[in-house]
């Protein structure tokens, strides 16, 4: 570890939240882009004028329009593809601009509806070799569902099981969002619901996939000194690590399995590929919650392997019988997740891990958490505490 | 040949590949019955998906070879989903993940085999299906031998 990151744990935090899902089709994506950050000021009580630095999302509005719209001038502006799994790269990101002083407060604002006017959509499985999930649409290799179901083939071929062992993260997910007031699926589910569900991409049945939604967020980023005299408790970053990348890191699976032109092993993480427990100076049995990208189920099995939760393997096992859940032993996507919350392209995650430190989720609230921890299947977290 | 941005076939409502620039001796080869892969003149390593350099030595010198058309499924799903209207008549279908006897891994289909005959590990062999009359795919059935 570097003396910059050793002297970086806890001096950054996120101070502000917004967060609504739904379906909203009158309204444009800088519609809902600006409601969000507007009640993500309400939510830390600072004015729109401190705020000097904004990321926003690479589709949807631009950035200088929105920022336009928004009457706000910046000395750090970023627009990029701040979704799915590049969400926590954007709040380290924030962390480190706020750290080298390039910006005070960062304002990550995000506004998205399902179906974008005026933009294409699905052109990404057509990109030079594969699509990002491993799209082969001559093929009928057909949208995200693909990556998570020829990861899930590989994880259960080389460790047994199938999709029975998917159903209690679905039924955990769907517990929790009935708890959760702004949850768009709430009816009750039971494995047995789970197991007829019908088949989408087998061996994923409809119950492992989320939904898309329209819907707005916005984390503001501050320095740990600033966040003190905020509205709302501080939720400090205090380690972090990046996506990781590759062949051997097909996206929607975890290494080792095999999928495309990765090598097949049994993984274990090493040290390095577990970069972020060491910045904060934490190991895994220091986390009260774990948020995960849980756009499909399997990838909770992922991200327990990659961050070395459970054992190669094991983690089929270990969400049975409500470790998972809420009073679990390790509580996992308390808001319901992308697959019962809604899916507000992954923003309502990093939001429930803000919600949960600061001890103002109700019925949800994971009791005394102190630390929780955002990582996903490939590799990337951060680690936050109150 | 020439690289195409056609992205449905009009006559069957089917999904096309794109066909990049640098990937065309790779279709002109299916359309002639052969699979051409790249193949480093350097280090000799053979990859897939088709880039523009060699991905282990980054050499841009490469030879577009044969390859034997054997190799063994690594990877399969079963879509129960048609996403498009073409699928309809599909469904179920399966996309394999085929391991070649040179290394590399494609992404395909099985033509001739029964959903039920498809399994992880069984030999299979390369076939051409002429889905235009300028683009020819790259398929797999279970091994005759």
């Amino acid at each position: 570890m570097t003396e910059l990151a050793r002297a970086f744990r806890d001096k950054t935090a996120v101070c502000g939240v917004s967060n609504f899902v739904g379906s909203y089709p009158d309204r444009t994506a800088l519609s809902l882009a600006g409601e969000a950050f507007k009640l993500a000021l309400d939510d830390c009580g600072m004015h729109k004028d401190e705020i000097d630095g904004v990321i926003c999302l690479s589709f949807g509005s631009d950035y200088d329009r929105l920022l336009e719209a928004l009457g706000l001038n910046v000395r750090y502006a970023h627009q990029g593809w701040t979704h799915g799994r590049f969400i926590s790269p954007t709040v380290q990101q924030a962390a480190m601009v706020v750290g080298m002083g390039m910006a005070k407060n960062v304002a990550i604002i995000h506004g998205k509806r399902r179906k974008p006017y005026g933009q294409p959509t699905d052109l990404e499985m057509w990109r030079q070799g594969l699509g990002p999930h491993g799209e082969s649409p001559a093929y009928g290799a057909l949208r995200p569902a693909f990556g998570a179901a020829i990861a899930a083939k590989r994880y259960f071929h080389m460790y047994g099981g199938g999709n029975e062992d998917l159903a209690p993260i679905a039924v955990a997910f769907r517990k929790h969002a009935r708890l959760n007031p702004i949850a768009v699926r709430k009816e009750p589910m039971t494995l047995a619901d789970h197991q007829k569900s019908p088949w989408i991409v087998d061996p994923l049945r409809l119950f492992d996939c989320c939904q898309i939604n329209d819907g707005g967020s916005c984390l503001i980023v501050t320095s740990a000194e600033r966040a003190r005299d905020c509205k709302k408790p501080p939720v400090y970053i205090s380690g972090m690590q990046g996506v990781h990348a590759g062949p051997e890191y097909h996206n929607l699976a975890m290494p080792g399995l095999g999928v495309a032109q990765q090598t097949v092993l049994k993984y274990v993480p090493k040290p390095e590929d577990l970069y972020a427990y060491e910045m904060a100076g934490v190991t895994q049995k220091d986390i009260d919650f774990l948020v995960t990208y849980d756009a499909f189920t399997p990838l909770i099995l992922f991200a327990l392997e990659r961050f070395g939760f459970c054992g190669p393997g094991e983690a089929r096992e270990f969400v049975h019988n409500g470790r998972i859940e809420l009073g679990g032993e390790l509580p996992i996507n308390t808001s319901g997740g992308l697959l019962s919350e809604g899916h507000v392209t992954g923003w309502n995650l990093l939001v429930e891990v803000v919600r949960q430190l600061r001890h103002e989720c109700g019925e949800r609230q994971v009791k005394n958490a102190e630390i929780g921890q955002y990582a996903c299947f490939l590799g990337e977290s951060i680690i936050f505490r109150r | 040949m020439k690289p195409s941005q056609l992205r449905i076939d009009e006559k069957t409502g089917r999904y096309l590949p794109m066909i990049y620039p640098e990937e065309i001796p790779f279709w002109e080869g299916l359309k002639a019955r052969k699979l051409l892969l790249q193949r480093c003149n350097a280090c000799s390593k053979v990859w897939f998906p088709i880039g523009p350099m060699c991905p282990k030595c980054l050499s841009m010198e490469f030879t577009w070879v044969p390859m034997s058309g054997r190799g063994v499924v690594h990877n399969f799903v079963v879509y129960h989903k048609a996403w498009m209207p073409y699928l309809q008549q599909k469904v179920p279908y399966a996309v394999v993940q085929v391991e070649l006897e040179e290394g590399p891994r494609m992404t395909t289909n099985m033509m001739d085999t029964p959903l039920e005959d498809i399994k992880i590990g069984m030999q299979v062999e390369a076939l051409y299906e002429d889905v235009t009359d300028e683009i020819t795919l790259l398929q797999f059935r279970a091994a005759k031998t």
